[in-house]
C-alpha cells in the first residue's frame, strides 16, 4: 500500500515538474501533460481516418497473429533442430548468423512480398518474435540434465514420456523467457512495420500524427502504446516468475 | 542333477562383459571381461579408483549401457534395455526432479507403471515416513538437505519394489558425517528390504560397513582384481581388529590401482 502511494506520488511529481518545465518552451516540441487528454479526444475521431478503436483492434489482431505464428514456427524449428542432432548441427550456425543481422533490413522485401496491408506487419512480427523462441528452445534442450533423462529411462519411460515428463519441465524456465522476449519483439515488429509503411493500425496513426507535426497527438499515442506494451510485459514477467518458481 | 533341487536363479549374472568407448582421443576400454554372480539378497560392493568402470558395470546391469562383449543376465534373462520391474537405480547426485515435490519424486516410477494416484501416494508416504521424512512430503528437492534428498532418491528406487537395487555412489556428494550416518541407516533398511544390492563406491569405510562381498576393481580397463567375502555380523564395529585388518588389506589393493589411475606419480 505504501509502495503504491509512493509510486503514485512520484508519478504526480514527475507530471508536475514536466508541466512547469515545458510551459515557457515551444509547444510544438515540448508537449505539456495537460495537453494530452485533449489530444487523445481529437485523435479518437479524425475525420479522414477510421475511429481509433478500429486501429487498436487491427494492431492487436496483427500482434496476436504474428505471435501465434512466431510461437508455432519457433517451437517447431527449435525442437526439430534441438532433437535431431545432425539437422541441428547443419542449421544452427545459420540461424545464429541470421539472428545477428538487424531484422529491419528485411522489411522492404517483406513489403514487396506481402504488400502494404496487415500481412507484411504480421510477417515482420513473426520474423522478430521467432528468433528468441527458437534459441530458447535450443538452449533449453541443451540444459536438460542428462541424469534426469537417465533416471526416467531406467524406470522404463519411453521417448515421448521422457519428453513430456522430463524435458519439457526441465526446459520450462528457459523456454518461458524466450516466449516472453518473443512476445515483446512481435509487438515491436508489428508496430515498426506499421510505422514504416501502412494504411491502418496504431503505428500508422502514430506516424500520421507525427507527419502532420501534431506532436501532442503523437505524444499521447506513443505513451498509450508504451503503457499497453508495459502491461503485457508485466503479465509476461509474472507468468515467467511463476514458471521459474515451479521448475526450480 | 541327481538327487538335488534346481538351484535358484541368481538375480544378476555377468558373463565376461566388456565395454569400449570411442572418444576423440581414441578408443577407451572402460570395462574388460568382468564376470560376477550376485546372489539373492546379497549386498555386493564394487570398489575401485575413479574412472575404473564401476558405473559402466552398473549401467550395463541396469540396461542403460549395452555391453559390446559378454552378456548380462537379470533373473536368468539376457538384459536388453531398462527393466523397471526387476531393477531400480539410485544415482550419485540423487537425480531428483526439481519441479516435483519429495512425494511426487517418489511416485514417479509408479506413475509410469500406471498405478492409480491414491495408491501411489500411499506407497510413497509409507516409504518416506520411516526414513524420517514425515512432514517433508510437499517440499521441493531444493528445500531439503543433501542427506534428505538422497533418502528421497532411495525411496523413489524402493517404490518400484524390485528384487534388485543398484546404487551408484549414492552418498558420494555428502559430507563425511552425513555419509557415515546414511551408511548406518542403509544397514538398517537393507535387512528388511531383502534385495540384491550392487553398490558402487570408492569409500573403504562404506564398503566394509555395508557389504557381504567386496569386489575390488582395477584401474582402466576395469577388471576384477579381487573378491573379498565379509562375514562380520551387522551392525559392524568399524574399530574392531578384524575390520582394521580388512581395511588395511583393501587399502593396499585400492592404493595400487589408484596410483595406476593417477599415472604412477613418483
Amino acid at each position: 500500500m505504501t509502495v503504491l502511494a509512493w509510486r503514485l506520488g512520484i508519478l504526480v511529481a514527475i507530471l508536475a515538474v514536466w508541466e512547469v518545465a515545458v510551459r515557457p518552451l515551444n509547444p510544438i516540441f515540448y508537449v505539456p501533460p495537460s495537453a494530452l487528454p485533449g489530444a487523445l479526444v481529437r485523435m479518437w475521431r479524425v475525420p479522414e481516418l477510421p475511429a481509433l478503436g478500429e486501429h487498436v483492434w487491427l494492431t492487436f489482431t496483427e500482434i496476436a497473429g504474428a505471435y501465434a505464428l512466431a510461437v508455432a514456427a519457433g517451437l517447431w524449428l527449435g525442437f526439430l533442430l534441438g532433437l535431431r542432432r545432425t539437422v541441428g548441427r547443419i542449421y544452427e550456425p545459420l540461424l545464429a548468423a541470421l539472428y545477428a543481422v538487424p531484422s529491419v533490413i528485411w522489411y522492404p522485401s517483406l513489403m514487396l512480398f506481402f504488400g502494404l496491408g496487415p500481412a507484411s506487419k504480421i510477417a515482420f512480427g513473426v520474423l522478430l518474435g521467432f528468433f528468441p523462441i527458437v534459441l530458447s528452445v535450443l538452449a533449453g534442450i541443451r540444459q536438460v540434465p542428462a541424469t534426469l533423462v537417465t533416471v526416467a529411462r531406467s524406470m522404463g519411460a519411453r521417448p515421448w514420456t521422457v519428453f513430456r515428463k522430463v524435458m519439457l519441465p526441465a526446459m520450462a524456465s528457459t523456454m518461458v523467457g524466450g516466449l516472453r522476449a518473443g512476445l515483446a519483439l512481435s509487438v515491436v515488429g508489428v508496430l515498426v512495420g506499421e510505422i514504416l509503411g501502412s494504411r491502418a493500425g496504431v503505428g500508422y496513426v502514430i506516424n500520421y500524427a507525427y507527419g502532420l507535426m501534431m506532436t501532442r497527438e503523437y505524444a499521447v499515442l506513443a505513451l498509450i502504446a508504451a503503457a499497453a506494451i508495459l502491461a503485457v510485459d508485466t503479465v509476461g514477467a509474472l507468468v515467467e516468475a511463476r514458471v521459474k518458481r515451479w521448475a526450480g | 542333477m541327481p538327487g538335488g533341487t534346481t538351484p535358484p536363479t541368481p538375480p544378476i549374472v555377468l558373463e565376461a562383459i566388456g565395454k569400449r568407448y570411442e572418444t576423440t582421443s581414441g578408443a577407451v576400454q572402460a570395462v574388460d571381461s568382468v564376470s560376477l554372480t550376485v546372489r539373492a539378497e546379497e549386498f555386493v560392493t564394487l570398489l575401485g579408483p575413479s574412472g575404473c568402470g564401476k558405473s559402466t558395470v552398473l549401467g550395463m546391469i541396469a540396461g542403460l549401457v549395452r555391453p559390446d562383449a559378454g552378456r548380462v543376465l537379470v533373473d536368468g534373462t539376457p538384459c536388453d534395455g531398462p527393466n523397471p520391474d526387476k531393477v531400480a537405480l539410485v544415482f550419485q547426485d540423487g537425480g531428483l526432479f526439481p519441479w516435483r515435490t519429495a512425494l511426487d519424486n517418489v511416485t514417479f516410477g509408479l506413475e509410469l507403471r500406471g498405478v492409480p494416484a491414491a495408491k501411489r501416494r500411499e506407497i510413497a508416504r509409507g516409504l518416506l515416513e520411516p526414513m524420517g521424512l514425515r512432514g517433508f512430503e510437499k517440499k521441493y528437492p531444493r528445500e531439503l538437505s543433501g542427506g534428505m534428498r538422497q533418502r528421497v532418491a532411495i525411496a523413489r528406487a524402493l517404490a518400484l519394489d524390485t528384487p534388485i537395487l543398484l546404487m551408484d555412489e549414492p552418498f558420494g556428494a555428502l559430507d563425511e558425517q552425513t555419509r557415515l550416518l546414511m551408511g548406518e541407516w542403509l544397514v538398517g533398511i537393507r535387512r528388511r528390504a531383502r534385495k540384491a544390492v550392487v553398490f558402487v563406491t570408492h569409500s573403504l569405510h562404506e564398503a566394509i560397513a555395508l557389504s557381504d562381498r567386496i569386489v575390488v576393481m582395477t584401474a582402466r580397463p576395469g577388471r576384477i582384481k579381487d573378491v573379498i567375502d565379509v562375514t562380520l555380523p551387522f551392525p559392524r564395529d568399524l574399530n574392531a581388529p578384524e575390520v582394521t585388518d580388512l581395511r588395511a588389506k583393501l587399502w593396499e589393493q585400492v592404493r595400487e590401482e589408484s596410483l595406476k589411475a593417477m599415472g604412477n606419480p613418483p
